[in-house]
């Protein structure tokens, strides 16, 4: 692997196509505009866009080339500005494979390479699935042998080792001829699709797109009102259409999501490979993902109130140099299975398992409270102030009181959900008003801490504790703790760290 | 004090050792008063511009003296709470004024050393030191200090930190 590589041929076909995709949007939008006065331009711009795109597709084959080093991985492309990338090999993060369907036809597979330094990902479109499995194993396998973190010395020696054409395995800890034996940590069920109509973060963007369409098609029919039927229609059971509205809303929408969910986790497989995390899935575009278990700082357990009714949950990895904070090891699934495959990753079931230490009655206090105060503010001038000049004075009280009811339901619902524990290795937080998270942190992973405190905490001796960590949001929060507690966790979480200035 | 009578008294964090510089009393002296001044103006313009009420006048004059106590205030209690110190084994501060932090980080994770010199601090003599560690929410910042003392503690710092390998995650 050591002399200079192309693509796979095959890319020629593959190029042109994204390509021409490229080009459809703006071409579209130029013609509508230029083509409906003058319409032989239509018939002068076809050929030149495909054209245009087969020389642009077919251009990446011809320019890009990669070699894989002893040190590093380099890829130079391009045809008149040329780019040469290098990523040392013992910064390398994560080597992620995808194929959309018509990569897959042609057996066709697309790398890209993470170093976990910046967002920028070396990739290489496309290369056979062959070729592509070869050098993922070797940039993972070659991560391996050139030390980690703890022992960097040990680097200029090793890596020199492995130079003929395959990395010879004396120098792994794992023979690459013989990779361990993959375990799945979880077997996917297609039923599990039942929990895709539950996740409200895409519930909002569908939402969105539906009132986008609602707004455009009321534009249309304007003249709806002057609508004979629709007059007796309306005037009949408003109630009825509005409730027929919305049950076609939901069908819809859970019929949408629950595909989406299928085509995009289908054949889920979780499981462990010479000392990495492997993730592969897909109906159509196949995706693996790799993340380096020796990166991974914890994981955050979050039933959502909606996934709750269904004994559903969601599992993310909190995984240090990532572009993205955490990874999402599973979809929405069952809460025992996110909890099992918790289990599985921390290696440990007593983060996952032991009862969290609540914050008590000062705290609980403290919950209601700013619940209440946030409804009132938040919700109070938009519901209050229309009805009042309508109705009277009586309506914004009413709503007063409704709204404080609802804070003190809410602020019930953080304090049950508010809390932490310390097991032998981790740090486990609760939080969430709505939503119940747990989270658990390495407590090897926390490279800090922030006591803060603002004047309604220091009257009732509470304090909120934020564990800093280099892994995931980079902090994890433990809200209103009694502060003598809060200096004894963080003592005792981190033996030392703290020692100094205790008095 | 807070009512945490537990009988064996539980260990609470004691304040960092070292005062910041009595040059950034100084210089909050100066940005309070600064800032009363413009809000002292909007006051006026408000008294000049806005058609007179009856309590227009002494709901203004509340106000100005509120500010000015405001003023005179915010930057002793400011100076009071904002401490650092240096141990060969963490770095602790304590800031804030109404809402206090109190950061710690241990040497071994420490990433990067910067000082800042703003022109209002060079004014005064002052200096902030930035310790950055691997997680964003980790920095603590040091402010008020002399550039004597400044140029000491990065020094001190970076021979600490340079002893230490790896990426500190």
């Amino acid at each position: 692997m050591n002399q200079w590589q192309r693509l796979d041929a095959k890319v020629m076909l593959v190029g042109p196509v994204g390509a021409f995709k490229q080009f459809l949007l703006p071409a579209l939008i130029a013609l509508i505009g230029v083509g409906t006065q003058q319409p032989k331009w239509l018939l002068l711009a076809a050929p030149l866009i495909i054209v245009a795109s087969i020389v642009i597709g077919v251009v990446p084959w011809f320019t890009t080339r990669f070699q894989v080093t002893d040190t590093q991985l380099v890829v130079t492309t391009g045809l008149v500005s040329k780019q040469r990338l290098t990523a040392p090999l013992d910064r390398i993060r994560s080597v992620d494979l995808e194929a959309t369907l018509l990569h897959r036809v042609l057996q066709l597979e697309k790398v890209q390479v993470g170093t976990g330094v910046d967002d920028t990902m070396i990739e290489l479109n496309a290369l056979s699935v062959s070729q592509a499995a070869d050098l993922r194993r070797l940039l993972l396998s070659r991560r391996g042998t050139s030390a980690p973190d703890e022992a960097p010395a040990a680097t200029g020696t090793q890596s020199s080792v492995g130079e003929a054409s395959e990395p010879s395995g004396a120098t792994a800890p794992v023979a690459e001829g013989t990779p361990v034996p993959a375990a799945d940590l979880v077997t996917f069920s297609p039923t599990w699709a039942r929990f895709a109509p539950f996740s409200l973060g895409r519930l909002a963007i569908a939402l969105g797109g539906l009132g986008a369409l609602f707004q455009f098609s009321s534009e249309i029919r304007i003249d709806l009102s002057d609508n004979d039927v629709w007059n007796r229609v309306a005037s009949a059971s408003l109630a009825l259409v509005l409730l027929g509205v919305f049950a076609i809303a939901l069908v819809l929408w859970t019929a949408l999501s629950m595909v989406t969910y299928l085509i995009g986790w289908w054949q889920l497989r979780l499981f462990r490979e010479d000392g990495n995390l492997r993730l592969t899935r897909g109906l159509f575009t196949t995706q693996s993902t790799t993340v380096e278990e020796a990166r991974i700082r914890g994981v955050r357990l979050r039933e959502t109130a909606l996934l709750r009714t269904v004994d559903g949950a969601e599992i993310h990895a909190l995984v240090t140099g990532l572009e993205d904070a955490t990874y999402a090891v599973l979809p929405q699934a069952p809460r025992a299975v996110t909890h099992a495959v918790a289990v599985a990753i921390l290696g440990d079931e007593e983060p996952v398992r032991v009862a969290l230490v609540p914050h008590g009655p000062a705290a609980l206090r403290r919950a209601l409270l700013r619940n209440v105060v946030t409804a009132e503010v938040l919700l109070l001038p938009a519901v209050a102030l229309p009805l009042w000049l309508e109705w009277g004075w009586w309506v914004p009280l009413a709503a007063a009181v409704a709204l404080a009811l609802f804070g003190l339901v809410l602020g019930r619902m953080e304090y049950r959900h508010l809390g932490h524990a310390l097991t032998t290795d981790h740090l486990v937080a609760g939080s969430g008003i709505t939503a119940r998270t747990r989270t658990a942190l390495q407590r090897t992973g926390i490279i800090g801490w922030v006591f803060s405190q603002n004047p309604f905490q220091r009257r009732r001796a509470l304090a909120t504790l934020t564990a800093t960590t280099a892994a995931g949001a980079e902090q994890v929060v433990i809200r209103d703790v009694p502060l003598a507690l809060a200096v004894a966790l963080a003592d005792r979480a981190t033996p030392g760290m703290l020692a100094e200035f205790t008095a | 004090m807070p009512q945490t009578t537990d009988a064996p008294r539980a260990a609470l964090l004691r304040e960092p050792a070292n005062q910041v510089s009595p040059g950034q009393l100084k210089l909050w002296r100066t940005t309070e008063a600064i800032e009363a001044l413009v809000v002292a103006l909007a006051l006026g313009a408000i008294w000049i511009f806005v058609p007179r009420q009856w309590w227009l006048g002494p709901l203004l004059v509340v106000l100005l003296l509120l500010n000015i106590g405001l003023a005179l205030w915010i930057p002793r209690l400011k100076f009071r709470i904002h401490r650092w110190e240096v141990t060969p084994g963490a770095v602790y501060t304590q800031t804030g004024w109404l809402a206090t932090k109190q950061r710690i980080a241990p040497l071994s994770r420490v990433q990067t050393v910067d000082t800042r010199r703003g022109p209002l601090m060079r004014m005064f003599g002052l200096a902030a030191v930035t310790i950055t560690t691997a997680s964003s929410a980790g920095a603590i910042e040091i402010i008020g200090l002399d550039q004597d003392v400044a140029t000491r503690v990065v020094a001190e710092l970076t021979e600490i930190t340079a002893a230490d390998e790896g990426d500190a995650t």
